[in-house]
């Protein structure tokens, strides 16, 4: 999977790079939107991550340039402005999906993916693990025959671990992205726990749930 | 009261009083004019009478016989008499007085006048009845009055067409400006008038607007250069400490330490986007272009956030009565100004409290109520729970005090009313009155 990332902001770049090299993206970087336009032009990519805010260039107006080109890359708008008409507009002109910043990378992960399913139908929206068989499309979750009926939330949070596993998931992480788009006060941890100890008695009634790890002091990881 | 009714009220009203005045003081001078004028017409007669005199001589009419003269027209209006008299009184007057004539007593208008003609003073006595003069001058009244009345009623018409006219750049103005539902959809047109009042309203109203609308500008801009110069630095923070949280090399030591940073900065970024939220919605950057249901509202933020109220069990439930849709909405917004104030209401809930989303109409409105059992809000701070950073409770270290602000301002940019109540240690309840739309 070939990605270029568009960002001026060169800490920023580094840190995507250094995340999505690792889950086995190959990435490429532009700093401007004239280098930008000048690498989809010769170069064939999968993926566009484009921030709009770029100092030589219209982001929009790079936004056109890729619908022009002969294939038709999944792209992903980052953007720190935020203004409303933005995103209409950028959802308008045919990015897949919008992802405003400060965004946790394991969020743009999870959008990456569904807009990949959802674009190339590339990954059956089925996975299984230590006997369960989870659909997230369906959002489903059976274990050999039977269905785990689980909560929005609940299904939530154990498709983002699958998602991300073996990787620990900070409560926060979790918090943000089953309420995330909703503006609150504040977080409270405490949800997740209740929902990891609801998803945990429900699973258990079919298996062990070992592979559902709490770290200490840090949040949650799903090993497989 | 607009103007124009204004005006042609006062016109009405002057016009009326000066017919009640006319009405009043008409008959008294009618009745001088005729008088005056059956004066004129008897001095006319005398003139005449002694050209007669003068012509066919005295004998014409008086001789010895007689004595006198006398003459009446058939109705005892007018009479003529010439007589005699010894008395050297010189009289030469007009008076009212009373005449009896065959046996009648008449009032008349009587000029009389001596007059010497060869040894012998005669008296010229001319008169006219009264009562003759007065319908004259009846009949002059009623047309005078009738004329009157006509004119003051044109005249109130045609007040009204002029000030309908002369006020219609004015009413051009007003409906404009009915029709501006914010500053930012102000189109400033050219007044077609020749009043300089208007033109000189409508130009300061066009400046004044032009101003408000930059002002708004640069502040759509400032919001968003904030917005990134802010948030920017919070992303590269944010994915450098995510990176740092996966890398195996990290040291388990050091993971709870990120967390914590992952923490902090996650409250750092809350309040710049709660305030950037407000900010934007107070520069009108949202759209109203949706249809709420308020039933489906309370049901959905019911299902989102029910699960946290299980967590802490608190029994939530939804009471909606009658229909209400809110057009010109926003909904994702409507969404967080319930959802926060139900989070709220669970978070500062006792254990086995309950909390109740409850819609009814209210007149004409609509009201949902969000009443819970809580440990409630003390009196004096019950004035500041939507101002900025006014952290009601103990600081719990995570909260900004953000939220009833935000929740204030989704409520204003509705024109919903938001009230609470609150006693402390029962309980608070949030009501929203959504305005009744056409």
């Amino acid at each position: 999977m070939h990605i270029l990332i568009v960002e001026d902001e060169t800490s920023l770049a580094t840190e995507l790079m250094h995340f999505l090299a690792q889950e086995h993206y190959i990435c490429d970087w532009a700093s401007n939107g004239r280098e930008a336009s000048e690498k989809i032009a010769v170069n064939r990519y999968d993926f566009i991550l484009l921030d709009l805010g770029l100092p030589d260039y219209e982001g929009m107006d790079l936004l056109k340039e890729i619908k022009e080109i002969d294939h038709d890359p999944a792209i992903i708008i980052l953007t720190a402005r935020g203004a409303l008409e933005d995103r209409i507009k950028g959802l308008g002109l045919g990015a897949d999906d919008y992802l405003p910043k400060p965004f946790s990378l394991l969020e743009l992960q999870a959008r990456m993916q569904a807009v990949l399913r959802r674009k190339f139908k590339l990954k059956s929206s089925s996975v299984a693990f230590h006997g369960f068989e989870i659909d997230s499309s369906a959002r489903r979750v059976t274990f050999g025959s039977q269905e785990i009926v689980l909560t929005k939330k609940e299904f939530d949070i154990l498709h983002y671990l699958l998602l991300h596993k073996n990787r620990i998931l900070t409560r926060l992480q979790l918090t943000e992205h089953i309420w995330g788009n909703i503006l609150e006060d504040d977080y409270d941890s405490n949800y997740i726990d209740v929902h990891i100890k609801n998803l945990r008695k429900k699973i258990s009634a079919h298996t062990t749930t070992d592979w559902l790890e709490t770290v200490r002091g840090v949040g949650y990881r799903l090993t497989v | 009261m607009r103007l124009q009714s204004k005006l042609a009220l006062f016109s009405a009203a002057s016009k009326i009083l000066i017919l009640l005045l006319l009405v009043l003081g008409l008959p008294i001078l009618v009745n001088k004019v005729a008088l005056l004028n059956a004066d004129e017409r008897l001095m006319q007669k005398e003139e005449r009478m002694y050209q007669i005199i003068e012509e066919q001589g005295i004998e014409s009419f008086i001789t010895s016989e007689t004595g006198a003269y006398g003459s009446y027209n058939l109705f005892k209006e007018e009479f003529i008499s010439l007589e005699e008299i010894s008395s050297s009184k010189v009289v030469n007057s007009i008076e009212n007085s009373l005449r009896k004539v065959d046996n009648q007593v008449v009032n008349y208008r009587v000029l009389s006048s001596t007059f010497d003609l060869g040894e012998k003073r005669y008296l010229l006595e001319i008169g006219r009845s009264l009562a003759t003069i007065h319908n004259n001058s009846k009949t002059l009244q009623a047309y005078a009055l009738y004329f009157l009345a006509a004119v003051v009623l044109l005249t109130v018409f045609s007040d009204l067409a002029f000030s309908k006219i002369l006020l219609r750049p004015l009413t051009l103005i007003v409906k404009r400006l009915q029709r501006v539902e914010h500053p930012s959809t102000f189109t400033p047109k050219k007044l077609q008038t020749s009043t300089d009042d208007f033109l000189y309203l409508n130009n300061t109203i066009n400046a004044m607007m032009g101003q408000i609308q930059e002002a708004f500008q640069k502040e759509k801009e400032f919001i968003g250069n904030v917005s990134h110069e802010l948030l920017t630095p919070v992303s590269i923070l944010q994915t450098r400490l995510e990176n740092l949280l996966a890398d195996p090399d990290t040291p388990e030591s050091m993971l709870e330490k990120l967390v914590d940073n992952l923490r902090t900065l996650h409250r750092l970024k809350n309040i710049i986007q709660a305030l950037l939220l407000i900010s934007r919605i107070e520069n009108e950057q949202y759209l109203r272009n949706e249809t709420v249901d308020l039933t489906q509202l309370a049901e959905e933020v019911a299902e989102e956030i029910k699960e946290r109220a299980e967590a802490r069990e608190v029994n939530l439930h939804v009471e909606i009565t009658g229909d209400y849709t809110l057009t010109k909405a926003n909904q994702s917004l409507l969404f967080t100004m319930l959802f926060n104030v139900v989070n709220n209401a669970i978070k500062y809930n006792k254990p086995e409290g309950s909390i109740c989303i409850k819609g009814q109409p209210h007149g004409k409105d609509y009201e949902i109520a969000v009443k819970d059992t809580g440990v409630g809000i003390k009196e004096e701070q019950l004035p500041h729970i939507f101002s900025r950073f006014k952290r009601l409770h103990a600081p719990d270290g995570e909260s900004h005090g953000l939220g009833l602000t935000i929740v204030k301002t989704i409520a204003t940019f509705h024109g919903i009313d938001l009230s609470v109540e609150s006693v402390p240690s029962e309980g608070t309840t949030f009501r929203f009155l959504f305005p009744r739309q056409a």
